[in-house]
């Protein structure tokens, strides 16, 4: 390539380093790799804890785990992807299209998502599947959602179709 | 009929170093996961879109993922634990090999390639695991109505563990989103095995030797941190929340 154009950068090498700077990024790599080894150890311990702590399905876990997932994806996409060391149009061009396309899913999902289950407005659920769950719950002491106690008087736990 | 035109390298680009200053090869690369985190984000999207529709009764995680290799007692969330744990000390190993590459170290990229080869495939068994044990499914099983082929009709019978069509533990789109998604994500690993692979034969060949860059490592790198930044999303919707 370059015999054709002498004055093009050569991109393929611009990255390389020395030893000596080699072992900056190295140790660079290694703390991003304990932050992202902590979080995954936190998340889990408190998934763990989150029945006993009476936090199972509470809207604050659903943030906590929302919240530290985007740090790891962060960490990833911008330390071991490299994207903090490419050019800012670059970055602009990566991350921009994508985040305007997927928050706009996210909004049309969290919006236009509410007529799921149309008339009423509520999705049917065979009563097998919620006795089920409901049993499940109560012999691992999780919350029980309100929805999952109407209706079950105990009898008739057999599943129909096409209902 | 030529025609020349001066071209003002401070206000226009000339064709002459890319806006971008990166090589042809990493650009495409990047293009290609943001259109395969598109892809990911949308499954992930309708996930959470039918989880919600069926919020009550969609099985809490924890309650089916309990398995442990060697351990007969309830152990929620260890064993997708150390898978991640797995893949992101794999993830760990290819950044390694890359900044190896960047010194021109052939024996450096050579070990760090040769355990991020290791790690996926440790994860891929992981995941067949997994997956056996959710097909299986428990001992106790659960009463589900089941199509008879024979009868034609519906007939109300114990199954164990879940497939396509019924599913042990809750709602049948549980399972159905569980495989069409950790499979999306594990035939991702897969193909970054063998990718990967293909890499390693060239460097233990000196193929990057003679070309003078192993630029090669930094992209098949950037494939292999995807796989890593998918799984950290599926974890968190999966078995997390």
């Amino acid at each position: 390539m370059s015999e054709f154009h002498d004055d093009y950068p050569s991109y393929e090498t611009m990255y390389q380093h020395d030893e000596a700077h080699g072992k900056q990024i190295r140790s660079k790599l290694w703390k991003v790799f304990w932050l992202l080894l902590a979080i995954t150890l936190l998340e889990l311990f408190v998934g763990f804890k989150a029945t006993s702590w009476g936090l199972l399905g509470s809207t604050f876990l659903k943030f906590f785990f929302i919240f530290f997932t985007l740090v790891k994806a962060g960490g990833i996409v911008l330390v071991f992807m490299h994207l903090i060391d490419e050019t800012k149009f670059f970055r602009y061009t990566i991350l921009l299209p994508y985040s305007i396309f997927i928050s706009y899913l996210i909004f049309i999902v969290l919006v236009e998502g509410t007529y799921c289950g149309y008339p009423e407005n509520k999705t049917k659920v065979n009563p097998a599947l919620k006795e089920q769950q409901r049993k499940l719950r109560e012999h691992h002491g999780q919350p029980i959602p309100a929805e999952l106690m109407e209706g079950t008087s105990g009898a008739a736990a057999t599943e129909k179709h096409g209902e | 009929m030529s025609h020349a035109v001066e071209i003002d390298s401070k206000t226009a680009w000339g064709g002459g170093q890319s806006p971008f200053r990166m090589s042809y090869g990493k650009i495409f690369m990047w293009f290609f996961l943001v259109s395969d985190a598109l892809t990911f984000s949308g499954l992930l999207c309708a996930y959470g879109f039918i989880r919600h529709k069926y919020v009550s009764v969609w099985p809490v995680a924890e309650n089916v993922f309990t398995h442990f290799p060697g351990v007969t007692a309830h152990v929620p969330l260890a064993y997708v634990g150390l898978m991640t744990f797995i893949l992101i000390m794999s993830s760990v190993t290819m950044v390694l090999a890359v900044e190896a590459g960047h010194r021109n170290d052939r024996k450096g990229v050579t070990l760090w390639m040769f355990f991020t080869i290791i790690g996926g495939l440790m994860f891929v068994g992981s995941q067949a695991w997994e997956w056996y044990h959710f097909i299986e499914g428990t001992e106790a099983g659960a009463m589900r109505s089941v199509w008879d082929i024979d009868k034609g009709q519906y007939v109300t019978k114990l199954i164990h563990g879940a497939n396509m069509t019924y599913n042990e533990y809750g709602v049948p789109q549980f399972a159905n989103f569980f495989f069409f998604i950790t499979g999306f994500h594990g035939f991702h690993v897969f193909s970054g095995v063998v990718i990967n692979c293909v890499i390693f034969i060239n460097v233990l060949l000196g193929t990057y030797e003679k070309r003078g860059h192993y630029e090669m490592i930094e992209k098949v790198g950037l494939y292999w941190h995807f796989v890593d930044l998918v799984w950290v999303f599926v974890f968190t919707f999966f078995y997390l929340l």
